[in-house]
């Protein structure tokens, strides 16, 4: 009888354990966007220069970087050089875009009269595109392919080199996919 | 046609951002807007106003959980997301959209965890089921055991007390008590030498 108590009571609890220890090893706060392989929400949103409201449509054709930022955002600082040069590097293949998420346009005009600017940015004053994108925090960046689908999307500082290897791919169609 | 729009822009302009407005009204080719329409279609309700629309809005809210916030829903929360959030479930709640609407706009675009209380849909039914399961396991077993112990209750087991081989279980591991214990069988055995011998050996 005991022995058997034993067995279910292990039989019940291990799988529990093992779920358990393989969770600790998981990171609570990344959640996979559904809108990886669906279509890019389209947005028409002021430009912060004050020229025509720029829309996703508009890039049509192109490879495009949404990247959801803010001045007060310590690691959206820490990758705007990057994100910076990877605009620059890549030419007309892939168009960059900012949506300055929770921020006054001029504490961002003055951010970028210091830190430099070599893309699009794109006010967001009541967050719709924030959340037709699902935006949990910034930064998040979203890689869309040239026929308007969200093929991958990154959470947090990117590197250079990270950044150089997902524009990379993003801008190969025959062997991209989301990593 | 152009004083058409102009009017109707004029309004609802109050209502709702005016790009959603064309959006939902013609739908174009060219998606230009952020148009809830495009991902759960054009508004099945009513447009709510006044106190309809605070009471709607807080209650829709209530369901959505704020994504920068530990298990809060966007009302409870004072984060700017959550704050943006109600901003837009009040827009499309006065623009006409039901509360599946607005839920299926949030999941479409933060996943099922922007719902608090999950669909029972799908891998989420064994979230609804796994506690009536659990209850009705946890329910036999309890029945089992109080069957089985109202049973040994009711009729004790019968056991041969002089049998040597039914009190075996019971010999003492401490060799003095063993020996005790002997001479006690000894003494109240003293007419039957087997019966002695064999519960020396047990």
């Amino acid at each position: 009888m005991n022995r058997r108590v034993l067995l279910v009571g292990l039989a019940v609890a291990l799988p529990l354990v093992v779920l358990l220890v393989a969770s600790l090893s998981r990171d609570p706060t990344r959640i996979d966007s559904p809108l990886i392989g669906r279509a890019a929400p389209a947005f028409r949103l002021i430009s912060l220069d004050g020229g025509d409201p720029l829309t996703l449509q508009s890039l049509r054709g192109r490879a495009v970087v949404v990247n959801f930022w803010a001045t007060w955002c310590v690691p959206c600082v820490a990758e705007h050089a990057a994100l910076v040069q990877a605009a620059q590097s890549s030419g007309t293949r892939v168009a960059f875009v900012g949506v300055v998420y929770q921020d006054q346009d001029s504490e961002v005009r003055a951010f970028l009269r210091q830190h430099g600017a070599s893309y699009p940015m794109v006010m967001d004053p009541d967050g719709r595109a924030a959340i037709a994108y699902g935006v949990y925090g910034v930064p998040e960046t979203f890689f869309i392919s040239a026929d308007g689908i969200i093929v991958n999307k990154q959470t947090g500082t990117l590197t250079a080199a990270r950044l150089e290897q997902l524009v990379a791919e993003l801008a190969r169609p025959a062997e991209r996919g989301p990593s | 046609m152009r004083c058409h729009w102009l009017a109707l822009t004029l309004l609802c302009l109050g209502a709702y951002p005016a790009g959603a407005l064309e959006t939902s009204l013609a739908p174009s080719p060219a998606l230009d807007s952020l148009a809830p329409a495009d991902i759960v279609g054009a508004p099945r309700g009513t447009p709510l106003t006044g106190a309809d629309l605070d009471t709607e809005s807080w209650r829709v809210g209530s369901l959505l959980r704020c994504p920068v916030c530990q298990g809060a829903s966007i009302v409870d929360s004072p984060a700017p997301t959550a704050v943006d959030m109600r901003g837009q479930v009040r827009a499309m709640l006065a623009a006409g959209y039901t509360e599946r609407q607005v839920l299926a706009y949030f999941e479409h675009s933060f996943g099922a965890f922007v719902r608090l209380d999950p669909s029972a849909h799908g891998i989420n039914l064994a979230l609804w089921l796994a506690p009536a399961a659990a209850l009705a396991a946890g329910g036999a077993i309890l029945l089992a055991f109080l069957r089985r112990s109202r049973g040994s209750a009711g009729v004790p087991p019968r056991r041969d007390l002089t049998d040597a081989s039914s009190v075996a279980s019971a010999e003492p591991d401490d060799p003095r008590l063993k020996d005790y214990l002997d001479r006690v069988r000894a003494l109240t055995n003293r007419d039957d030498p087997a019966r002695v011998e064999k519960s020396r050996k047990a």
